[in-house]
């Protein structure tokens, strides 16, 4: 036996012990690395920017998944709770499986964590899990009115009583909803809630379901999209380089730039955020918790992984060609 | 101290369902089976207190809607799916929440295919929006079995296999991506929450 | 009554709610409201379907004391303590019921999936052979795209991104148009098909 079928027979087990050193070791000795922001993650960056400040205007987060699929999702949501937090946008949540209430809690325990002044029923609002079987009700009557529809908040609180529902009605000012799924649900929010009443939605979703959303984002039914650890990875970034900017000419962030994006990178074993650009490196005292770069130290740990997946099928495939039989010459 | 234990539980847990990874054995049974009551008795509570109460008790027994009667005794009907005899009674809450598709068939007619529709047919003002309108088409074709695929006609369907083959190539790269995720999220686990090891 | 009454049902509703799609009236509201009612108080009966089916399975495997049937005890214990416990403490954050599904379903849950990793890199290296012109075309657009979405890719050269979304955004998404409208067209189609009642099998066997 040569060592390439020797290869083709190796136990597969060996390779189990490849991948989760290939994984452990990254996550170990963490580095810094760039992050590439795409424009699905910035188009959902920029439309939620576009709510800083404003009463009439306000996010609404579904939450569709279950803690299968949290690896991938959960830091994308804290990052755009944060995003709300840092930039005084009106944000509200929702779920509609039973599995995926406590996960949105965590998720709003975690972001608000760094901001105490963020209160629930005036900046936020925790809508609370609702059976399935009032998605419809609710969806479509959002579009009339969103206190109505929905009730009452998770804690029992009539919405409509709630400080955070001035200047909210219903679609026109509740004006995106991003859903977080491993599933097509977000379609849901585009057959109702888009087609009816022409109410913007953008995803945040896991990679399987990333690459077959691009002709959504392409017609707009999709406003942007977060795509699996990586367009965490950008949303973190994306909140680091623009929303938790703090100079004396913008002490709450500042505002998107293509160019901006393009040129800074946040080193992420830093404790504080820092910025590094042709421009040149700014250190900041605002601090920079695990939590709020946990997408981008696990997308160091992607970078080997993918590196080991394309090894191991040139691998397997040089073992395959090397070891097929030869068709006999004879005939 | 309860976090500790909260996440000691948790991580011997994880371990016990890494372990298949050896071999089928007596701890990654536990931990599925386990895993499978706990989902199902999570559901129960939830749906009696978010669902039941508002929908069942309180319209009925606290408000007087005794019309609410009805539908409740064909949500009864969903019991007898496991008799033998009577299971057809359980068409009847099936059916109910079946008419909806009345509502679907326009809306997903209007989501799914007409706007993908319209968004094929942009003009063409560049390489990409060339390339992506041969794509449709040719996928398009290519589904379409009434017409043998042969001579110009089956070499342009051929065009679309390799695009979906593209597609697919794209499909299967974010597939590796969403795998290796999940497993660096439970990594993240033992290594930080557990052990404390990541900072 | 078996069958006919099911389906009358379901068309006589399903036109209805088309009705309700295109004429917006007072009726058309009205007929609305009253289906979300009905349909709310059915819902939760649901859930019983769940529990009887994971009883009389694994209730016979102990009966029959049958191979592994400690294993549904596991399972239908954990059902009871996780239930009882939301009844008997609430489901709020700090009860019992809640500290079981953070610490024990969730990890689990999440671990299940993870397992997905290690056998996708099995695969890649026992199945993923470029035996032909396409399976090659597809293996190099996921190396491609794989490159592309790690920080890696964009240290070895930008292009590697770049390339990754313009596949994405190019054939990609020619692709899975090709598909998606063939997959709308087949949703509505099979939608029709329920509601003038040539597709049955939702009803299940006789």
């Amino acid at each position: 036996m040569n060592i390439f079928q020797r290869m083709q027979n190796i136990d597969r087990r060996w390779i189990y012990l490849v991948v989760a050193l290939c994984i452990i070791i990254p996550l170990l000795i963490p580095f810094n690395s760039k992050t590439y922001v795409t424009d699905p993650s910035s188009n959902l960056y920029q439309k939620i920017d576009s709510f800083a400040g404003k009463e009439d205007k306000a996010v609404l987060l579904s939450f569709s998944h279950d803690a299968s699929t949290m690896a991938e999702l959960f830091p994308m949501e804290v990052s755009i709770l944060r995003h709300c937090f840092e930039r005084n946008i009106k944000v509200f949540t929702i779920c509609f499986s039973p599995p995926s209430a406590p996960l949105m809690a965590y998720a709003l325990n975690v972001a608000k964590e760094d901001y105490p002044n963020s209160q629930s029923g005036v900046d936020y609002c925790n809508f609370g899990y609702k059976p399935y079987g009032l998605f419809l009700p609710i969806v479509l009557g959002m579009g009339d009115d969103v206190a109505e529809a929905v009730q009452t908040d998770a804690d029992g609180r009539k919405i409509k009583n709630l400080e955070i529902m001035n200047g909210i009605r219903n679609y026109d000012d509740l004006n995106l909803i991003v859903d977080f799924a491993a599933s097509a649900a977000v379609f849901s929010w585009i057959t109702y809630a888009r087609v009816r009443f022409g109410a913007n939605v953008a995803a945040g979703v896991t990679a399987v379901m990333a690459a077959d959303n691009y002709p959504y984002l392409q017609s707009g039914q999709l406003v942007g999209m977060l795509s699996g650890l990586k367009g965490a990875a950008e949303y973190e970034k994306l909140v680091d380089v623009f929303a938790a900017y703090e100079d004396a000419d913008n002490p709450n962030g500042r505002k998107y730039s293509p160019e901006v994006i393009k040129d800074t990178w946040v080193p992420i074993m830093s404790k504080k955020i820092s910025y590094d650009s042709s421009q040149g490196n700014i250190d900041t005292d605002v601090p920079l918790p695990y939590k709020f770069k946990m997408a981008r130290i696990g997308m160091n740990a992607q970078s080997i992984a993918h590196i080991m997946i394309i090894v191991f099928i040139i691998l397997g495939n040089i073992g395959y060609f090397t070891t097929r039989k030869k068709p006999d010459e004879t005939i | 101290m309860l976090e500790f234990i909260s996440n000691l539980i948790a991580a011997i847990l994880t371990l016990f369902i890494f372990s298949f990874l050896y071999k089928d054995n007596p701890f990654y049974r536990f931990a599925e089976h386990l895993l499978v009551g706990v989902s199902m008795g999570y559901a129960i509570p939830l749906v009696y207190i978010n669902a039941f109460i508002p929908f069942v008790y309180r319209p009925i027994f606290l408000e007087g809607n005794l019309w609410l009667i009805i539908p409740s005794c064909i949500g009864i009907l969903y019991i007898f799916r496991f008799t033998r005899n009577l299971s057809w009674l359980s068409r009847y809450p099936i059916a109910f929440g079946m008419g909806i598709v009345g509502m679907g068939v326009p809306m997903s007619m209007h989501s799914s295919v007409l706007v993908q529709m319209r968004n094929a047919m942009r003009p063409i003002d560049s390489i990409n929006s060339f390339l992506i309108f041969i794509g449709t088409v040719s996928i398009l074709l290519y589904f379409y079995f009434s017409k043998p695929h042969k001579g110009l006609y089956g070499k342009f369907t051929n065009v679309g296999i390799w695009f979906m083959m593209v597609g697919f190539g794209a499909s299967f790269g974010y597939t590796v991506m969403a795998r290796i995720s999940l497993l660096i999220g439970r990594i993240q686990f033992l290594l930080g929450d557990f052990l404390g090891l990541i900072k | 009554m078996k069958r006919q009454i099911p389906l009358i049902i379901v068309i006589t509703l399903g036109f209805l709610f088309v009705a309700h799609t295109f004429i917006p009236s007072k009726a058309s509201v009205d007929f609305y409201d009253w289906w979300v009612s009905w349909a709310k108080a059915i819902s939760p009966f649901a859930v019983v379907l769940g529990i009887l089916s994971l009883f009389m399975v694994h209730g016979t495997k102990i009966q029959r004391k049958a191979p592994n049937w400690q294993y549904s005890v596991v399972t239908l214990l954990a059902l009871v303590v996780t239930a009882v416990s939301g009844f008997a403490w609430g489901t709020n954050e700090g009860t019992p019921f809640l500290w079981l599904f953070q610490n024990v379903q969730m990890p689990m849950s999440a671990t299940m999936f993870s397992l997905l990793a290690f056998y996708i890199a099995s695969a890649a290296y026992k199945a993923f052979r470029a035996k032909s012109p396409q399976a090659t075309v597809l293996l190099i657009a996921a190396f491609i795209v794989m490159m592309g979405q790690v920080p890696i890719g964009a240290a070895i050269s930008k292009w590697i991104p770049e390339t990754a979304q313009w596949i994405l955004n190019v054939p990609n998404l020619a692709a899975k148009r090709g598909i998606a409208t063939g997959v709308g067209l087949g949703m509505t189609a099979t939608s029709l098909k329920i509601l003038l009642g040539i597709e049955r099998t939702y009803l299940g066997s006789d």
